[in-house]
């Protein structure tokens, strides 16, 4: 990975300190770079204790941006978890009520200590984030632990190293922890997200409980549209019938309060995942232009075929 | 076939509409900076004074007496870019500028930034998260010493990532004073917000503002004294000025109009 990037680049310089930093999983957290990506990284947190997460093992990608730190990083949840959207960016960001913004001498560390210490808050109805009962978020916070990530390989319960009861917060997770409270999340929609969201539109009904952003140019966010778009409905699917295989999507078994909040966004019996169509339509445009004018072709062919066969007579010009 | 064309842009349409306010707000403001940036360096060339006389129409009589005024004691201006960290930028050009002529000073400007990291990791900054930043201040000082020309300096400060670097070092050393001063510092703060959180709010991130509170803490921070020219819409046809700290022998010079600082030169 050394050789890939240029170490001159700032951004590059800092992940590489803040993956020796992050080296080692903690009791509470643990994140490291892909292999060939030091620009998305993989994370786990552990549910805070005393909060309907007590004993939940998530899972996320950061997405960090070419002018990080200058600009913060993206944070997205595969773990269903209750209380954010899975597979949707969750944003260090700017809002008019919340007027923290990201500060470069923040870190990945501090991105991750907000996470956790922003679960038991209150969603509010912003998009990306949920507002599921406890009894949901426990049942999900149990679940979390079978989740198992395919590009990590790392069964939850082994990510993070075990609570000890007289663990001590370190020095470092103090002074983060200060400053997570400054933070303020929200979320913001992929270039992904916002397709399959196209379909969700017209529930919506004020605009500024959306979070919509025009197509960004990243080339992170850019990356792989159909892997992006068809991670959530899979990572959502659940995983109480077959445990050790997590992956395979099914028509999960919803509360009638999921079920209310999760209809709007999907149809109720998709004929394929919802993801691939998007993909299917955004990049085989071209392609299914030209098969409708085949069908039609076809179409003329056996229409004129039955006519000669019948031995009608054409009384029109084709 | 018409309609399997029209679908996805009129799903673009409705993506647009629904943006949020934030989001469209941020989307503006990031529009607004990539125009600024396009037609401002980040520092620019030294100019002649009279250049300001063109930024005002000539029946502006306020602001022409002004610049009037202003011709007495200072001949040539260097301009910043418009982007909120102008105060900061604007200071560190001038100030290192100055250096390449004054070894004693830079001897102690040296030091003292040398030792400047050390007490904000002592106050809690995280040392592997501000280390880059300070590691950029140290290289700027070092073009000055190792007899850098002017050149070498402005292409540095034109080098967005060397240039933003310095600002948040340069951000992150009023904050820590303001912080180290909270006692003194906490009776000018508005809103009814901490030191700390007017720190996080106003002073660490990029492109927020800087008032007197900000110049005075930077300048005590570094002990350099800056003077600020100040030219505004007000009565009276003379430019006031300030120097921070009251009192000092000012090294720096910096002419305020509302919103932007510009470096000054005699």
């Amino acid at each position: 990975m050394e050789s890939k990037y240029n170490r001159k680049s700032p951004a590059v310089k800092r992940l590489m300190k803040e993956a020796a930093e992050l080296r080692d999983p903690t009791e509470h957290y643990h994140a490291q770079p892909l292999e060939d990506n030091l620009f998305e990284w993989h994370f786990t947190v552990r549910g805070p204790p005393d909060s309907d997460f007590d004993g939940g093992i998530y899972h996320g990608r950061i997405v960090l941006p070419p002018e990080y730190p200058m600009k913060p990083p993206s944070i997205i949840l595969l773990t269903p978890n209750g209380r954010f959207e899975v597979g949707k960016k969750i944003c260090l960001s700017i809002s008019g009520h919340h007027p923290e913004t990201w500060q470069p001498s923040w870190s990945i560390r501090t991105a991750l200590i907000a996470i956790i210490g922003f679960m038991p808050t209150r969603g509010e109805g912003a998009i990306g984030s949920l507002d599921y009962t406890p009894e949901e978020r426990k049942m999900l916070a149990k679940k979390s632990q079978d989740y198992c990530c395919e590009s990590c390989g790392i069964p939850m319960k082994a990510a993070l190293l075990p609570l000890t009861s007289n663990s001590l917060p370190s020095e470092y997770d103090r002074k983060d922890k200060e400053l997570a409270k400054q933070i303020s999340f929200k979320a913001e929609s992929s270039t992904s997200s916002k397709s399959n969201e196209m379909q969700v539109l017209p529930t919506i009904a004020s605009p500024d409980s959306t979070g919509e952003t025009p197509p960004t140019t990243e080339n992170q966010a850019a990356m792989s549209v159909s892997e992006q778009a068809d991670f959530p409905s899979r990572a959502q699917t659940n995983p109480s019938e077959d445990t050790s295989q997590p992956t395979p999507p099914t028509n999960r078994p919803l509360s009638p309060r999921q079920r209310r909040a999760q209809q709007p966004r999907r149809p109720a019996s998709p004929v394929y995942p919802q993801g691939q169509h998007q993909a299917d339509r955004t990049n085989h445009l071209g392609s299914a232009i030209l098969i409708v004018l085949l069908t039609l072709a076809l179409a003329a062919l056996i229409f004129r075929r039955v006519y000669l066969a019948n031995e009608y007579k054409f009384d029109y010009e084709l | 076939m018409a309609e399997e064309q029209q679908d996805p842009s009129q799903g673009d349409m409705e993506g647009v509409n629904c943006l949020a306010y934030d989001e469209a707000i941020m989307a503006q403001q990031d529009r607004i900076q990539q125009e600024i940036a396009t037609s401002n360096p980040l520092v620019s060339d030294r100019q002649e004074l009279s250049v300001l006389n063109k930024e005002y129409a000539l029946d502006d009589i306020v602001y022409q007496q002004k610049i009037k005024d202003l011709h007495k004691k200072y001949s040539y201006i260097r301009k910043t870019r418009p982007d909120g960290n102008c105060f900061y930028r604007a200071f560190g050009f001038s100030h290192l500028e100055a250096l390449l002529d004054n070894s004693k000073e830079l001897h102690r400007f040296k030091a003292v930034a040398a030792k400047s990291k050390l007490d904000l990791v002592t106050q809690g900054f995280t040392e592997f998260t501000i280390e880059d930043f300070h590691n950029t201040f140290m290289d700027l000082i070092e073009i000055v010493e190792k007899q850098g020309t002017i050149t070498d300096l402005l292409n540095a400060f034109n080098d967005q990532s060397t240039s933003d670097y310095l600002v948040v070092y340069l951000r992150l050393l009023t904050s820590g004073y303001l912080q180290r001063e909270g006692g003194f510092f906490e009776h000018f703060i508005e809103g009814g917000r901490s030191i700390k959180e007017f720190c996080q709010q106003e002073v660490e991130p990029m492109s927020k503002e800087s008032d007197h509170i900000h110049i005075i803490a930077l300048a005590q921070a570094l002990n350099v004294s800056i003077l600020v020219e100040y030219m505004d819409r007000g009565e009276g046809g003379t430019v006031n000025h300030h120097v921070f700290p009251e009192g000092s022998d000012p090294h720096v010079y910096l002419l305020y109009r509302p919103g932007h600082y510009d470096i000054l030169y005699k």
